[in-house]
């Protein structure tokens, strides 16, 4: 295709050829993979977010309506008291058609502004997100990495040594503690460490920092955020180890009746090389694909766990404003785990590509 | 094919192999014992499920663990002389014997490389297990890439999953080589190869073997190939093997009603008139084998004694060996065949 468009010897009129050649740039553009995928992306989370949009506005009660229930019980204001502060609290008109409101939205949303907050007059949801999302970002990603890696050395392990004692323990535990929902995890742990033990104080645990610290890049300050951030942590390694570890034993399991591997043994190769290079990496493969997805909803984080623990996250947020209905707020949180959610798709398609060169991309540009 | 009758290099001698499975014991292989020389190469041929597999896997100590392996013994002799049991290897030091002494090709030459490893890499990975350099290593497996006729510069830098069927399994071949072995064990080479690249493929081995001067197992159920390509066969029935000698007195003298059957039931172009017979029945259960001679429920050749007493492995002229009642009637009718065919 580029050899005829190279020869020079054949002069064109230029009018004609100049109009064809943006379109072909535009064409290549799009037959560039990473570009299709990018535009596909952005097409996706504008549909999740119109659809989101749309939902939350279907939920019952608005920011107003749940402002003013609780100004009534909380500060015993009569309901036209509790109507004229929250009309002056708030700076959204709850009777503007909702196509407007959507229009709003999206122009707000081209040129970078997510809007201010319902509940919280003047603040911009931009700055809860950057505000937030640092925190959550450390716990539960942090959780995730830990998590992914230790489930994925003990589940070639166990596979390796398929029915040893370490197997079978670890089997059993991992079925367990991955039927457990996270939640329940968190109260069994404070009620039997810290209520019954009394290994840590029940009050100490909550927040995200301890709040007598000056914040600032101290030594005391990072081993006080690590020392908070510890056991909400532990709670996301402990719900989702189980998956991982069953999921790469079960992985590895299949491998190891793969030719290669037997070829490998015959080869006499070292037990710790065909336990890297040949089990363990070709088990990991179908893993990357969920660890993408995970680290999609680490944004996200767990909402429960970080009410629970106060810690202050992204997920306490969307559960803060859920309750008063904040819309803009929500909208944005949800914008941001969207986004997460598709890149970290893309990116996992990437590391596919680059831990199995059978599926590598950017081999078909080439022909 | 010549070799050297003197210099035995690898001795098996009442090798047993049994599965542990839920029914019982499998005998899977029962008191095989044979020689492989200097140079020589060896067909085993029978039936699927006869043992063959399991009889090289043990040979290399690769079986599951769920299988029992017995015997007097693999002696094993060394270039300088030395000789060892391979039964009575650690597992370090087989580790070191496989490969280097004793390497395979496998079956499935599709899934016998690692998909996410570049061919470069896995040479790299058999020769540092063995304590050779990569500069060592790359001479080499270029010079053998070359000599199984490969692009050898680019079939280095591959990934398995560029190469095709044909050319992974000459890879493989080559491979093997790689550490100058004494003994090759190949796994039906050809069977998941088309007509073409089989003959490519035994064209290569014939070249390769004559100048590296390598012993040869190899395990088909084509018997044209193993005819072409050994120069001792031996039959393997229910798994023991039941006649072993020089290629051309087993196909054309053949002293055992199997070995017989077998060459009946395959195609021949002389003898383009003759029905082909196959074989009735199928192979006998391996944990309760039938009394007598195994072979006796199929064979049209059996008698009485055959279904109750199993036959000894007799040695006939020419170092041959058969396990049969009846082998002269089996002969008788094998030359009549013979006769047969070439009028």
């Amino acid at each position: 295709m580029s050899a005829i468009t190279t020869q020079p010897a054949q002069p064109q009129p230029q009018v004609d050829v100049q109009t064809p050649n943006v379109l072909d740039f535009l064409r290549r553009l799009w037959r560039n993979y990473y570009v299709k995928v990018f535009i596909q992306g952005l097409i996706t989370i504008w549909a999740v977010t119109t659809f989101t949009f749309f939902m939350i506005r279907q939920m019952p009660g608005s920011p107003v309506e749940a402002k003013i229930d609780e100004l009534m019980t909380r500060q015993a204001m009569t309901y036209e008291e509790a109507y004229r502060a929250t009309a002056t609290l708030f700076n959204f008109d709850p009777d503007r058609p909702l196509h407007l409101q959507y229009f709003d939205f999206l122009s707000g949303l081209v040129r970078g502004d997510l809007g201010d907050s319902i509940t919280k007059g003047g603040v911009s949801v931009t700055s809860i997100i950057l505000r937030y999302l640092p925190w959550t970002l450390f716990c539960v990603g942090m959780a995730l990495v830990i998590s992914f890696s230790l489930g994925i050395v003990m589940g070639l392990a166990m596979g390796y040594w398929r029915g040893s004692w370490f197997d079978n323990l670890i089997t059993t535990i991992s079925s367990i503690i991955s039927g457990i929902p996270d939640y329940i995890m968190a109260l069994l742990i404070i009620l039997i460490f810290g209520v019954q033990l009394q290994w840590f104080r029940i009050g100490d645990v909550r927040g995200g920092v301890d709040p007598n610290i000056t914040p600032g890049f101290t030594f005391e300050y990072i081993a006080s955020v690590f020392k908070y951030a510890l056991l909400p942590m532990l709670i996301y390694v402990l719900s989702s180890i189980g998956t991982w570890t069953l999921s790469m034993k079960s992985s590895t399991i299949s491998t190891l009746g793969e030719d290669y591997i037997t070829v490998a043994k015959a080869r006499g190769l070292s037990q710790r090389r065909i336990l890297t290079d040949y089990v363990g990496r070709n088990a990991m493969l179908p893993l990357v694909t969920r660890l993408a997805i995970s680290v999609g909803f680490v944004v996200g984080g767990s909402v429960i766990i970080e009410e629970m623990f106060q810690y202050p996250g992204l997920g306490r947020n969307l559960y803060i404003a859920i309750s008063g209905r904040d819309y803009t707020t929500m909208q944005g949180i949800f914008l941001v785990i969207t986004a997460a959610v598709v890149f970290s798709n893309i990116l996992a398609d990437l590391a596919i590509g680059w831990l199995d060169p059978r599926v590598r991309l950017g081999k078909q540009e080439e022909s | 094919m010549t070799y050297d009758r003197s210099h035995v290099v690898l001795s098996v001698r009442d090798l047993s192999v049994n599965y542990l499975a839920r029914r019982g014991r499998v005998r899977a292989v029962s008191n095989v014992s044979f020689d492989l020389h200097a140079g020589e190469t060896l067909a085993l041929i029978g039936e699927s499920g006869c043992g063959k597999s399991t009889l090289n896997l043990a040979l290399i100590r690769q079986l599951p663990n769920t299988a029992v392996t017995e015997g007097a013994g693999i002696l094993y002799t060394y270039r300088d002389g030395r000789q060892v049991d391979v039964l009575k290897f650690s597992d370090r030091a087989m580790r070191r014997f496989l490969w280097s002494e004793c390497a395979m090709v496998f079956q499935g030459a599709l899934n016998s490389l690692n998909p996410v490893l570049r061919v470069s890499d896995m040479v790299y990975d058999t020769a540092s297990a063995h304590g050779i350099g990569r500069d060592e290593a790359r001479r080499r497996v270029l010079k053998l890439f070359e000599q199984v006729r490969l692009d050898a510069a680019r079939v280095f830098k591959s990934y398995p999953h560029e190469l095709s069927g044909g050319m992974r399994q000459r890879v493989l071949l080559a491979l093997s080589l790689l550490l100058r072995p004494q003994v090759v064990i190949m796994d039906e080479p050809t069977t998941a190869v088309d007509i073409l690249t089989q003959r490519s493929i035994l064209d290569v081995l014939k070249e390769l073997r004559a100048e590296l001067n390598f012993s040869v197992i190899f395990i088909s159920h084509d018997l044209a190939v193993a005819a072409e390509i050994a120069d001792t066969v031996a039959t393997m029935y229910a798994g023991e093997i039941v006649e072993i000698g020089p290629v051309n007195d087993v196909f054309y003298k053949s002293r055992h009603a199997y070995t017989l059957s077998l060459l009946n039931a395959a195609p021949r172009l002389s003898v383009g008139r003759e029905e082909l017979m196959s074989i009735p029945g199928s192979p006998p259960d391996l944990i309760e084998p039938p009394p007598g001679c195994k072979f006796h429920e199929r064979c049209a050749f059996a008698t009485d004694v055959c279904r109750t007493v199993p036959p000894p492995l007799v040695e006939y002229e020419g170092g041959r060996l058969a396990a049969c009642h009846e082998t002269e009637r089996v002969l008788e009718n094998a030359l009549e065949t013979r006769k047969a065919a070439l009028a």
